[in-house]
């Protein structure tokens, strides 16, 4: 066995074939898990003694701003692996995480907006975490202006690659901006290293939506990177053989 | 853990005074999410539709 599982991801047809499952299958399991969590959610969590109802706004802002942040992280992660092991796939990654993040930002800071209102009294404040999270949507929109300005491929690729990790020096900041500076926003309401504040009734519907939208995302990206190979590949046989098929 | 919150499916709607700020955040999530599966799903069309169109171009060109 060995390392041939990490080499089969240099394989664009290997990824191409596999992922159609895969997309099956996230998209089924984040159907269940995003309206379980939301019904759940929405209705039967208890409700918050300070802020009411519109804390129920927190089962999509929550997941939604982990996504946008965690999405850059794995395009680093695509950076290096492009810049080390010239991973084509990585590359075909990074371009169809850039769209998804962005769009995952903006609904975070819409949602965090709407939300600020009956609770902050403001939809936008200059706060140090919305600043920061503003900055992750213009970085994520710089990286898909970068790449359409550039016809290579390959160049556009390794440009994006390195603003991409210029970047990453963002994620620190979104994640300690509240314990770094005096803000509105509340700190973070699920920690790995700490039992959470809410009680269960309110942070397990909250767990089952952020597992959800990973697996929307995880959907979004493999289809958008399967239309991505094929565009790539249209020279290779495989693909020809494919879309005669089809 | 399971007792809806609600007194009726109307205050549940209403979710008074936030139904309005609640409601908007899940439409506008629901709208990006849908618009997001639909052009994943169209990309996918398109891309193997000009690739299709591009074999046929050869093949029209070689004969």
């Amino acid at each position: 066995m060995g390392w041939r599982w990490f080499h089969q991801w240099g394989s664009p047809r290997w990824f191409y074939e596999r992922a159609a499952r895969w997309q099956w299958m996230c998209g089924w399991l984040a159907l269940i898990f995003l309206l379980s969590g939301s019904i759940w959610g929405l209705g039967y969590a208890p409700v918050d003694y300070q802020q009411g109802n519109s804390y129920r706004i927190i089962y999509l802002h929550v997941p939604v701003a982990f996504l946008a942040q965690a999405i850059y992280a794995v395009m680093a992660a695509c950076a290096v692996a492009l810049f080390v092991w010239k991973m084509k796939l990585a590359d075909v990654a990074m371009q169809s995480l850039a769209v998804f993040g962005f769009a995952f930002t903006v609904l975070a800071l819409a949602s965090g907006a709407i939300w600020g209102k009956p609770t902050w009294g403001t939809y936008w404040v200059w706060d140090a975490r919305l600043t920061s999270m503003l900055i992750l949507g213009f970085l994520y929109l710089g990286l898909i202006g970068l790449r359409s300005a550039i016809d290579d491929p390959d160049q556009a690729g390794k440009a994006c690659a390195i603003l991409v990790l210029v970047g990453t020096i963002n994620l620190p900041i979104i994640k300690y901006s509240v314990e770094w500076w005096n803000t509105l926003h509340q700190p973070a309401s699920l920690k790995l290293t700490e039992k959470p504040a809410m009680p269960a009734s309110m942070w397990v519907p909250l767990l089952v939506n952020i597992i959800g939208y990973y697996l929307v995302a995880t959907y979004l990206v493999l289809g958008s990177m399967r239309a991505t190979v094929i565009m790539r590949e249209r020279r290779s046989m495989w693909v020809k053989e494919l879309v005669k098929r089809v | 853990m399971f007792e809806f919150q609600f007194a009726s499916i109307t205050a549940f709607l209403t979710m008074t005074p936030h139904g309005l700020h609640v409601w908007s955040v899940y439409l506008i999530g629901l709208l990006i999410i849908c618009g997001l599966i639909l052009s994943v799903k169209g990309r996918h069309r398109r891309a193997i539709r000009q690739v299709q169109r591009k074999l046929e171009l050869e093949e029209l060109d070689e004969s």
